[in-house]
């Protein structure tokens, strides 16, 4: 997955419910230097009856967010959604030259 | 050229039980022929069970030598003796960053464990709670077995030495894997009754994702409230060591480090806490003493109320009786001035 793009986390979910799998699989992508580089992560824990779904927010360096509802989706789909706009950021880099 | 002599090992093999069978004669070594003496009575008899393995050692389903293996039966010995258990997800930690949380951890509890004993408590645990990361699916597996594995009836008794003949020949021994008399973590029975899919523990949801394990090895609140102050602290009831008495918990490599770790639960004595949970777990005051004093005071509160609603319904009848007579001898002096 790429992280280079990625200024802000916020991840929501019940670590009781099945479907908070792909919240916390993404958690353990972002790689260790991640909050040193200056990525804010934030992740909060629902109780244990709660029945709310897995959220994930997603903020990018050119301001764009993405918000994504974890409920129905798979990690290898979340993975793709975010990589689809980070591929996109990195290309514009790419050609400016930086 | 010199008569040749033939020896024959079998008749030379020293027999201390049989010596005094052989009749003299029959030693002449340049006429001892092919006459093996019949086998005596006590030869007859059946021969003991052997079992093909060390006692410690019954045969387990999956090879025993792999690693898995081995992991398996380590999970499943740290879920059976720690009653406590909190589980933690941790996100790509480093080495360092273990090493430091590793540290604070076990200084802090050196801390709780001095002032236990200074105050005469027993339960200084302080060196046997770890911190250690997990393989989860292995871990989930060995959590199935000791969950829902739980073995009745007569096992192999593996103290009986079967190698030694006084063993009896109707002792209970096997060889076989297959064999229903092995009930061991990781005998083929216990691996049938652990893939039992309809089973569901409660835990299960738990295991995705890379997980690592604080072990207690007894239900001590004050060691988890240590614990919970320093891997998941929370404002005003788990607070973090104040940067004055302790400046090593705010180096970065701790601070880093606390920032990947989440806890996601606990096990406590077979049951599932979540976080909330693990918290009021932690919040006991004084630990079991603790709990003791606070029941004896709530029955006392209990049967003082009870001796009170006791009284209360003979007092209450008493009024009612009392205000009758008295209702009554008014009358009465009422009536008795008109007669």
């Amino acid at each position: 997955m790429i992280t280079r793009f990625l200024t802000d986390v916020r991840v929501k979910f019940n670590p009781f419910s099945k479907r908070a799998k792909p919240a916390r699989l993404f958690l353990s992508l972002i790689p260790p230097n991640a909050r040193v580089d200056g990525m804010k992560i934030e992740t909060k824990m629902l109780p244990r009856t709660s029945k709310e779904p897995a959220t994930l927010d997603v903020k990018f360096k050119d301001g764009k967010e993405m918000k994504l509802e974890l409920e129905k989706m798979r990690i290898t789909e979340v993975m793709e959604e975010v990589d689809r706009h980070s591929r996109v950021l990195a290309r514009k880099e790419e050609l400016t030259g930086n | 050229m010199p008569p040749r002599i033939r020896l024959q090992p079998r008749v030379l093999r020293l027999r201390t039980a049989h010596t005094s069978n052989i009749p003299l004669g029959a030693t002449y070594a340049s006429l001892a022929t092919a006459t093996t003496p019949a086998p005596s009575v006590d030869q007859i008899r059946a021969v003991p069970p052997v079992l093909r393995y060390p006692p410690t050692q019954p045969p387990s389903h999956k090879p025993p030598e792999v690693r898995k293996t081995q992991l398996h039966r380590t999970y499943q010995s740290v879920l059976k003796s720690s009653p406590l258990i909190l589980l933690f997800q941790h996100n790509n930690v480093k080495a360092v960053e273990w090493m430091s949380l590793r540290r604070e951890l076990a200084t802090a509890l050196q801390k709780v464990d001095a002032e236990r004993a200074k105050n005469g408590q027993s339960g200084l645990i302080a060196d046997q709670i770890k911190f250690q990361v997990i393989t989860t699916s292995i871990f989930a597996s060995a959590l199935r077995v000791v969950e829902f594995f739980k073995p009745e009836g007569s096992a192999v008794d593996h103290a009986q030495e079967a190698t030694d003949p006084r063993t009896p020949t109707s002792a209970q021994t096997s060889n076989e894997v297959e064999d229903e008399v092995f009930q061991h973590g990781l005998s083929r029975r216990a691996w049938e009754v652990a893939s039992n899919k309809k089973l569901k523990s409660e835990l299960e949801p738990l295991f995705a994702g890379p997980l690592a394990l604080v072990t207690f090895p007894a239900v001590s609140p004050q060691h988890l409230k240590t614990v919970l102050s320093i891997l998941a602290p929370v404002k005003g009831r788990f607070d973090a060591p104040k940067r004055r008495t302790t400046p090593s918990y705010y180096e970065p490599e701790v601070q880093l480090g606390l920032q990947k770790l989440m806890l996601l639960g606990a096990r406590v004595e077979g049951k599932v806490f979540d976080t909330e949970g693990t918290h009021w777990v932690g919040g006991i005051e004084g630990g079991i003493d603790g709990l003791r004093a606070q029941l004896v005071h709530m029955l006392q509160g209990v049967s003082g109320s009870l001796t009170g609603a006791l009284e209360g319904a003979s007092r209450s009848l008493y009024f009612t009786v009392e205000g009758r007579r008295m209702d009554m001898e008014e009358k009465e002096k009422g009536d008795a001035p008109a007669e």
